[in-house]
């Protein structure tokens, strides 16, 4: 059961990442990746946010949904560190370093500012 | 570049369901892998190295890399293909906020032991991309 909601949230949170990307290319066309950025800010936001709150036993289920799935679905390893090196690859190296040095940076202040929403 | 946006409201639906669908595929893939990964002890900070979600993010950085520079190629962003495999499929599978829970366990352990790890897996990471594109050369 847990298996299958994690599979449902996570289509979710693909899904929401998508949105954000396609809003974000509708509104300022381009090729480079800010939505996707922002969309694995938010989703460690969410995730700190889930491991402060849901840390109890208890809740072991509910935060295997709402980590591994629907934030698992809403951030990307994958076209958050491939673009950057496909970038670089056509010697957009500006662009390129400065995804590779902000992603990180802002995902780790994201995860940070959730577990304080958390905690107030 | 309008025409990497500009799609009707069918063909947003059909590429909402495809990304649902194919991103759920890769979750439960990712979450069945993360089964093989041992359970981590309290008080050592090696037993939270996320072994298994490397691999899972390194093979997935590999793959769209490659996939992005051979078949996909001139693919837009708004393709079915590139929305099944990139945006969605390895979407679900690789994960970025699962990173940050570990290395979040890590740093109550021990700081530079989670700086440490987080250096070395993006590291590998921007290895594991180049490969794909040495890869995709050959």
């Amino acid at each position: 059961m847990t298996l299958l909601l994690v599979g449902i949230f996570g289509g979710l949170g693909c899904i929401v990442r998508y949105v954000m990307e396609f809003l974000v290319r509708l509104w300022h066309p381009t090729r480079r990746p800010w939505g996707t950025v922002a969309a694995n800010f938010l989703g460690t936001v969410l995730a700190g946010w889930a491991v402060y709150r849901l840390s109890s036993p208890i809740d072991a289920h509910l935060h295997s949904v709402i980590v591994t799935g629907f934030c698992g679905g809403l951030t990307t390893a994958s076209s958050a560190l491939a673009i950057p090196v496909l970038l670089a690859k056509s010697h957009h190296w500006k662009y390129s370093a400065a995804l590779i040095i902000t992603s990180p940076l802002l995902c780790a202040l994201g995860f940070v500012l959730g577990m304080g929403l958390a905690s107030h | 570049m309008t025409q990497l946006t500009h799609i009707g409201p069918k063909r947003f639906f059909r590429a909402v369901a495809l990304v649902g669908v194919s991103g759920g595929v890769g979750a439960v893939v990712r979450d069945l892998l993360l089964k093989f990964q041992p359970t981590a002890n309290a008080y050592d900070w090696t037993s939270h190295i996320p072994w298994v979600l490397t691999a899972i993010n390194l093979s997935g950085i590999f793959l769209v890399t490659r996939i992005l520079i051979g078949p996909l190629r001139h693919h837009t962003f708004n393709s079915e293909s590139r929305l099944f495999w990139v945006t969605g499929f390895f979407g679900g599978y690789t994960s970025y906020s699962s990173l940050f829970v570990t290395l979040g366990a890590i740093w109550h352990l021990s700081v530079p032991a989670s700086i440490l790890t987080a250096l070395v897996i993006i590291g590998a990471s921007i290895a594991a991309g180049a490969a794909g594109v040495i890869g995709a050369k050959k």
